[in-house]
């Protein structure tokens, strides 16, 4: 019997065409997935597209996906009896119950396996396909598919299918079921927030509800090679987790079949109250009804639509649906709001409104989409469902009182769960203590923007009801349309013209607010609304009335149903649609030029092809530089007059002079003594910013000549895509590159990502010469064509800003509303400028002979005392260590929240307000603070440090060169930290650096490098640099590692070519350390090292005196990676760190009270017990208990302490660390 | 004030010819439509109602072409659905109010008079802040006329009311819709012939899409004058009478079977000349459109 139950369950599944259209579109998107080359799932960098790591993540993607179909399904097998009233004949058969229920249960089970089966197939076949870079792909293996459905799919499916069966049987509802969907979906969503941080990464990968959680955990440091051939092994974490969550399956099964009864209500009926069987007068119908005036006008209409309008907006906010669609909206926006303070590297920021505008947008919008796409089916639909919809239509209420209130309706629906967002928003802002609510904020970045998104969304989910045959389509055809906008994007289709619903992105500071980026937002949202109200118009005219559900008779109609007062309307809709969206390409691509991301990289390409060959050449250097930038704000136009002093530094005399500008300024005039304009490619077809002139009388060898040019760099109108401007109204921030051309070809502005390239038909790689390529040495990595300069740089602007830029004031004056300020070095510098204007608060301060000065936002108040501590501090320490300031002045300079960083110019620091200025840590309120960062004093030490670490020495443009200004920037900055806080706060924020660089490693798409030679890969040179520095000086002492440093200063410092390399500094650290440490320098900086060091148990036992004795067994061992990531064993015999403590170390409040014992010992590779004798009961101990090796599991280092007491064994440790030790080292 | 039905004919898009080049003229009066299930009287109604566009003819009104402005139909419609529901938790009186608005009645203080009026008319006054949804069949059905009553309509429509009510309720329904319907149109379909019989002055008898009789009750009882015999015979006789005559109806009658039968003349001894009821026209004409 229960066989057959199933097996009819199933066959009844199969003739759905439900299930067919499901399975088609499983097979496609695992078909796109493999076969289109812009996708990467689980593929970044070198990672294969059908590697069984990626094949892992995207089964699991699919079964997340594909809960919507299993509750369909599972849904469907119970609920079907019960609604057709066919259960009253079923339920009296000899049927038993668990042959029914579970019997159905199978068989619905069986239906959604079939369905994901899709997605592999599809994705077999699309990896097969063709035209796909078969790099991206490994060898075909049918094991690593089969291994993805089994680990990550079918689990995810048995527990979708028995929670939403449960649930449907016990609701009787799908509805029920679907809200269950949702409830658990947020669920997921929320827990990733709140447990997505590195401290709940293990709780978060048990309680996860689909095991992807716990079998990422497993690969998080994974490399590419790990990827392509690993199976992802089934770690206890997985095992446990998938244990609970079958578990909670089967106990929903368990408690659906306790619950179910064949007797409970066979038919609906039983809930009515039987008000019929009350007695009646009878007679009662010679009532006379009093004729009333009928009136058929506009002002009748627009009652019937007000009257309308309140009866759907009652029913849509009454209904449950829609209370927990928006609890579980604001509990994910709440999750988000309150962690959308939390800053890069444990930091912690002010909960500004623009942050809270921009975590609603990214975590509340899409609620109103969902609202939107689910109700305007309920709300289409309704009238026919309840079977009213006859006596509705043959009412003689015009289609367009109906369709305009269930817009309407929607609309304010949305209105007030937006409205609800903002309020959590502020009461977030308020339980964080912070009060300057900044309402228009709100209003402007986030609300108003999501109220047009929800307007827009709403009146296409109402057009899609109102032509599709059932509410069901009506939702595919709302997610097809959200999918094809995903796809579009990615495809190179990227114009907002054709993009329904969609704008340029509008970047939100609180310095310049919206700036003057709204305005071509606002006109792609007028355009748009425009649009809107087309579809409205249209789905009025085609709104379904009557018995007859297609659509092509009333498209047939179409052009009767569009008359009168509709057809005029439409025009003037079609009309405005049309001026505006001509308005708008005028903007898009005539005022400005419009190249798709893809047309963009293809031009790219033929540059690379068409100049690169130029790169070579011989050109002068630039010795002495004068610039007058004219800045316009409010017009986002800089004018700048310009004149290089150029030598002739190689022993050949020069025939050509080549001028680049590969951003976006325009060259209107330059000229060269004795040169004449050859060839202007920018006047060719496809252009390029490249000139060459010929010299009609060749420069000799230490000749001087001038260039003089002027350039404008403006933004006329509106852009379509890449809208940031440098030029903005209160916060412009340019840098010398985008406003004056280079002498010869740079490679700045070629393609990178190497898939693109591939793509695009160049050579994969476009690497930087090598450390031993000894001829790199003639540049220095930031420019080419200069040195050491003279800078005498003067900038206006509009009289109540501050114009700035790197040198000393020579003059300042202020005349017919602009201001003009002129900035002269008074020794050479490198030809790196930032330019700089707004509206400035100063903070000013000396220190010795240096003037410090902040210019800062006049509300952004919060950390200028920090920063001028740390500015001291920096310039204290870097001074005394390495080698004197070489200014004396140092300025900070705000600018706004578009890039979140700092650079470094001479004695001219710009610095995001998001990154120094709104950022928030509090040395008071220590208790709440103590595993945070401050990254305000943090970022200025490492800025401040640049000033020694690339203003003194800049290396060769080749690899290693990064290593000597980020990496030794980096390490000033961790000793400034460690003067200021100690080493508590530096080790855990090391901890987070190690973290980074792992992770960095897995997304490598080139070769992971040694740190000697990176390549500019921020993982290696600031996350590792920092932990390989601090390690350095750990073992070879500070004073080893400053002399060191100090001498590279002496060496190189102001020097023009041979620019040092990365071996220079590791030529003198090996003289300075000595011989013996040889192995240690080689395995930093010229190996990818990686250790493995952990504590299997720790037991103590109380010897006699009152001392405890602590045996620990020690498992190490030491591996070297190749560039792919693959390893192969070291030897190892290291002197380690090992502890004995009462806390555990970088948890919660540990101090160095807590330290029992720290001794060294040597440890060689493999197990090895190691005894030591302490005077406190110890509850941790721990090798390399501070992390100050490059360790892939970290966590490992430290176990807790078993004590023996006799014969007892009290575990004293926390119990969270036992669990999770076991898990770790079970896992491997 | 006729409504004229020319020629109208509807295939649905699976093949099914829901209607047959139907062709009526009804006056004012209740007009009764009988037909078994399946003849199209649902069809009809619905597109009379403007809630189905037909394949072919023309329906007209009083002056107004249905077919090409049924909004306009629409202002003097009332219609009661063979089978309606209702929105969870909306009560009688609310409901009627809101359809009172769509049915063009804004002004709040009549609307609150005509809605009064018709639920006192259908004896719902007591329950109208009851839900809907808890009405019992008969209830649900007199809410059902109360709307349709809406705004005077010149055009009522009545698609099978009385299905599925008790004879009580049954009762009480066909008095209330009794007492409309003076000097408008009012079509009532039907497949129980005896709420034709009680109720209107004029019919039409549907089939497989197609009108194969109508006129008033008496001319078609009158028709049928001096040809209907009945016997009571037994259940074993039953299978020769089929053979050898028309038969147009069999009723069990304490475990004997009576049979009428057409004939113009006497058809044997056991066979009494009875009064043609509107059943046996019924029946009868069924018989002869299968035949």
């Amino acid at each position: 019997m229960f066989g057959q139950v199933a097996w009819f369950e199933l066959r009844y599944q199969l003739k759905n065409p439900v299930l067919w259209v499901t399975f088609s579109a499983f097979f496609l998107a695992g078909f796109i997935v493999m076969a289109d080359e812009t996708l990467q799932i689980g593929a970044a960098g070198n990672a294969y597209k059908n590697g069984p790591f990626a094949l892992t993540l995207l089964t699991g993607n699919m079964a997340i996906l594909a809960q919507f179909a299993v509750v369909a399904f599972v849904s469907n097998a119970v609920i079907r009896d019960w609604d057709t009233g066919f259960g009253s004949i079923l339920y009296t058969t000899r049927i038993r119950k668990f042959d029914y229920l579970i019997g159905r249960f199978v068989g619905a089970f069986a239906a959604s396996v079939i369905v994901l089966l899709a997605s592999p197939l599809g994705m077999m076949i699309g990896a097969a396909m063709p035209w796909l870079d078969s790099e991206r792909f490994g060898p075909f293996v049918l094991w690593h598919y089969i291994h993805a459905f089994m680990v990550a799919g079918l689990p995810t499916l048995f527990l979708c299918a028995a929670l939403f069966f449960s649930l449907a049987t016990a609701t009787r509802s799908m509805m029920g079921s679907y809200l269950g969907l949702v409830a658990f979906l947020i669920f997921y969503v929320v827990l990733n927030g709140i447990l997505g941080r590195p401290q709940y990464r293990e709780l978060s990968a048990l309680l996860e509800p689909y095991g992807i959680g716990a079998l990422m955990q497993e690969t998080r440091y994974w490399t590419a090679s790990d990827r392509n051939v690993q199976l992802i092994p089934l770690s206890q974490t997985y095992l446990a987790n998938r244990a609970l969550w079958s578990a909670l399956a089967l106990s929903a099964l368990l408690t659906a079949y306790l619950t179910f009864s064949f007797s409970r209500g066979v038919g609906r009926a039983d809930k009515k109250l039987r008000l019929g069987a009350q007695r009646e007068a009878p007679g009662s119908a010679q009532w006379q009804v009093t004729p009333a005036k009928k009136e058929f006008g506009s002002g009748a209409a627009f009652t019937q639509m007000l009257a309308r309008i309140r009866f759907e907006a009652v029913h849509v906010f009454f209904s449950p649906a829609f209370i927990v669609l928006m609890g579980f909206g604001l509990f994910n926006a709440g999750g988000s709001l309150w962690l959308a303070d939390e800053g890069p590297g444990h930091s912690t920021a002010f909960p500004i409104t623009s942050l809270m505008a921009k975590t609603l947008i990214d975590s509340f919008t899409f609620i109103p989409i969902i609202i939107a796409t689910y109700y305007s089916g309920e709300l289409a639909w309704r009238d026919r469902e309840k079977r009213i919809h006859e006596i509705m239509d043959s009412t003689p209420a015009a289609n367009w009182t109906f369709v305009i209130p269930k817009v309407a309706a929607l609309l304010l629906v949305l209105a007030a769960s937006i409205a609800v967002s903002v309020v959590a928003g502020i009461v977030v802002q308020t339980l964080k203590g912070f009060h300057d609510y900044n309402v228009p904020g709100y209003l402007l970045w986030y609300a108003l923007p999501a109220f047009f998104t929800s307007f827009c969304s709403v009146a296409l989910a109402v057009l899609f009801q109102a032509i599709s045959p059932n509410k069901f389509v009506g939702w595919a055809m709302m997610i097809v349309y959200l999918l094809a906008i995903l796809v579009s994007g990615q495809m190179g289709f990227d114009h907002h013209l054709y993009l329904y619903g969609h704008y340029p992105s509008v970047p939100i500071s609180e310095m310049n607010g919206q700036g003057h980026y709204w305005i071509g937002a606002a006109w792609f949202q007028l355009y748009w609304a425009l649009g809107a109200l087309l579809l409205i118009t249209l789905a009025c005219a085609l709104w379904r009335r009557g018995a007859d559900p297609r659509v092509w008779p009333r498209l047939r109609a179409l052009p009767q149903r569009l008359a009168g007062v509709t057809r005029a309307i439409t025009a003037l809709l079609v009309l405005g649609f049309v001026s505006c969206g001509a308005w708008i390409f005028y903007n898009t691509n005539i005022l400005n030029t419009y190249r798709s991301s893809v047309a963009m990289q293809r031009w790219q390409a033929d540059m690379e092809r068409t100049l690169l060959r130029y790169e070579h050449a011989p050109m002068p250097k630039i010795s002495d530089v004068s610039l007058t930038v004219d800045l316009y704000p409010h017009q986002h136009r800089a004018i700048t007059v310009g004149t290089y002093q150029m030598e002739n530094r190689t022993s050949e005399p020069l025939h050509e002079i080549y001028l680049f500008w590969p951003q976006r300024a325009i060259i209107d005039r330059a000229e060269i003594d004795g040169g004449v304009l050859e060839r202007d490619f920018a006047r060719e077809t496809p252009a390029f910013p490249f000139q060459i002139w010929r010299l009609s009388r060749p420069m000799q060898p230490g000749e001087r000549r001038r260039i003089q040019f002027v350039t404008r760099l403006e933004y006329p109108g509106f852009r379509n895509n890449d809208v940031l401007t440098p030029i903005n109204d209160n916060g412009t921030f340019v840098n010398d590159r985008d406003l004056t051309p280079l002498i010869g070809f740079d490679r700045s502005g070629l393609l990178r990502d190497r898939n693109i390239r591939r793509r695009q038909g160049l050579p994969a790689d476009l690497r930087i010469p090598r450390l031993e390529d000894e001829d790199a040495q003639a540049v220095n990595y930031l420019r080419h064509d200069s040195d050491w300069v003279n800078a005498d740089i003067t900038v206006s602007t509009v009289a109540d800003q501050t114009p700035i830029a790197p040198g000393y004031v020579v003059s300042d004056t202020t005349s017919s509303g602009r201001r003009t300020v002129r900035y002269r070095s008074d020794a050479p510098i490198l030809q790196f400028f930032s330019i700089q204007s707004a509206v400035y608060a100063t903070a000013r301060e000396r220190w010795g002979n240096v003037d410090l000065t902040i210019y800062y936002d006049h509300r952004h108040t919060y950390n200028i005392e920090r920063m001028l501590r740390a500015m001291r501090a920096s310039l204290e320490l870097c001074s005394r260590k390495f080698s004197a300031f070489q200014f004396h002045q140092l300025r900070i300079i705000e600018f706004p929240a578009y890039w979140p960083g700092a650079q470094s110019f001479a004695n001219t620091v710009p610095f995001a307000e998001s990154l120094g200025f709104t950022t928030r840590f509090n040395d008071v309120e220590g208790a709440r603070e103590a595993d945070r960062i401050d990254i305000t004093t943090y970022a200025t030490a490492h800025e401040i440090s640049h000033q020694w670490w690339g203003h003194q020495v800049i290396g060769s443009d080749q690899q290693g060169a990064t290593m000597l200004s980020e990496t030794f920037a980096q390490y000033s900055a961790l000793l400034v930290m460690e003067e200021i806080y100690g080493r508590d706060q530096v080790r855990r924020f090391l901890r987070f650096e190690l973290d980074t660089y792992l992770r960095g490693r897995n997304a490598e798409v080139v070769e992971e490098l040694p740190l000697a030679r990176v390549e500019n890969q921020p993982y290696i040179h600031y996350n590792k640099g920092g932990v390989v520095m601090y390690f350095l000086r750990n073992e070879l002492g500070e004073e080893v590692v400053n002399r060191s440093l100090a001498r590279l200063l002496r060496e190189f410092a102001f020097r023009g070519a041979p620019y040092p390399r990365s071996t220079d500094f590791l030529r003198i650290l090996r003289e300075e350390a000595g011989p013996e440490h040889d192995a240690l320098v080689t395995d930093l900086f010229e190996r990818i090292t990686l250790y493995d060091a952990r504590v299997l148990e720790a037991s103590a036992v109380r010897s006699e005196e009152g001392r405890w004795d602590v045996t620990m067994l020690v498992e190490a061992h030491k591996r070297y990676a190749d560039g792919k990531g693959a390893e192969a064993e070291a030897p190892l015999d290291e002197a380690f760190e090992i502890g004995v403590f009462a806390a555990e170390p970088g948890e919660g409040r540990f101090t160095s009270n807590d330290v029992i014992m720290m001794a060294r010992q040597r440890i060689r590779s493999g197990l090895q017990k190691i005894t030591l004798r302490v005077d406190r009961a110890p509850r941790f101990a721990g090798i390399d208990p501070y992390n100050m090796r490059i360790d892939r599991n970290s966590g490992d280092n430290v176990c807790a302490v078993q004590v023996k007491v006799g014969d007892a064994i009290s575990k004293q440790g926390a119990f969270f660390t036992g669990i999770s030790r076991r898990q770790r080292t079970a896992a491997r | 004030m006729t409504l004229r039905i020319r020629g109208l004919t509807h295939t649905y898009p699976n093949g099914t010819r829901a209607l047959d080049n139907i062709t009526i003229d009804i006056s004012p009066g209740m007009f009764g439509l009988l037909g078994p299930n399946g003849a199209g009287k649902s069809s009809l109604m619905r597109t009379i109602a403007t809630l189905q566009a037909p394949s072919a003819g023309s329906i007209e009104f009083s002056g107004i072409d249905v077919l090409k402005r049924p909004e306009a139909l629409r202002r003097t419609l009332g219609y009661l659905p063979q089978d309606f529901g209702v929105y969870p938790r909306v009560t009688a009186e609310s409901m009627l109010d809101h359809l009172a608005v769509l049915k063009g009645i804004t002004n709040a203080r009549e609307r609150r008079e005509v809605v009064h009026g018709l639920l006192n008319k259908v004896n719902l006054w007591e329950v109208r802040k009851k839900a809907i949804a808890g009405f019992s069949g008969g209830m649900r059905q007199r809410f059902g006329i109360a709307q349709a009553l809406i705004g005077d309509p010149q055009l009522i429509i009545v698609d099978e009311p009385t299905a599925g009510l008790d004879p009580e309720e049954r009762n009480r329904f066909l008095n209330l819709l009794a007492a409309i319907g003076y000097g408008v149109v009012v079509i009532l379909s039907t497949h129980i012939v005896e709420d034709v019989a009680q109720l209107c002055r004029s019919m039409a008898i549907l089939s497989g899409g197609r009108v194969v009789h109508q006129g008033a009750p008496d001319a078609l009882r009158r028709e049928l004058h001096g040809r209907v015999w009945s016997a009571t015979i037994a259940q074993d006789a039953l299978e020769v009478t089929r053979n050898r005559y028309t038969v147009i109806s069999e009723r069990l009658l304490g475990g004997k079977t009576v049979v009428h039968v057409l004939a113009s003349d006497p058809p044997g001894a056991e066979f009494t000349s009875v009064e043609g009821s509107l059943e046996d026209v019924y029946f009868s004409t069924l018989a002869s459109t299968r035949s």
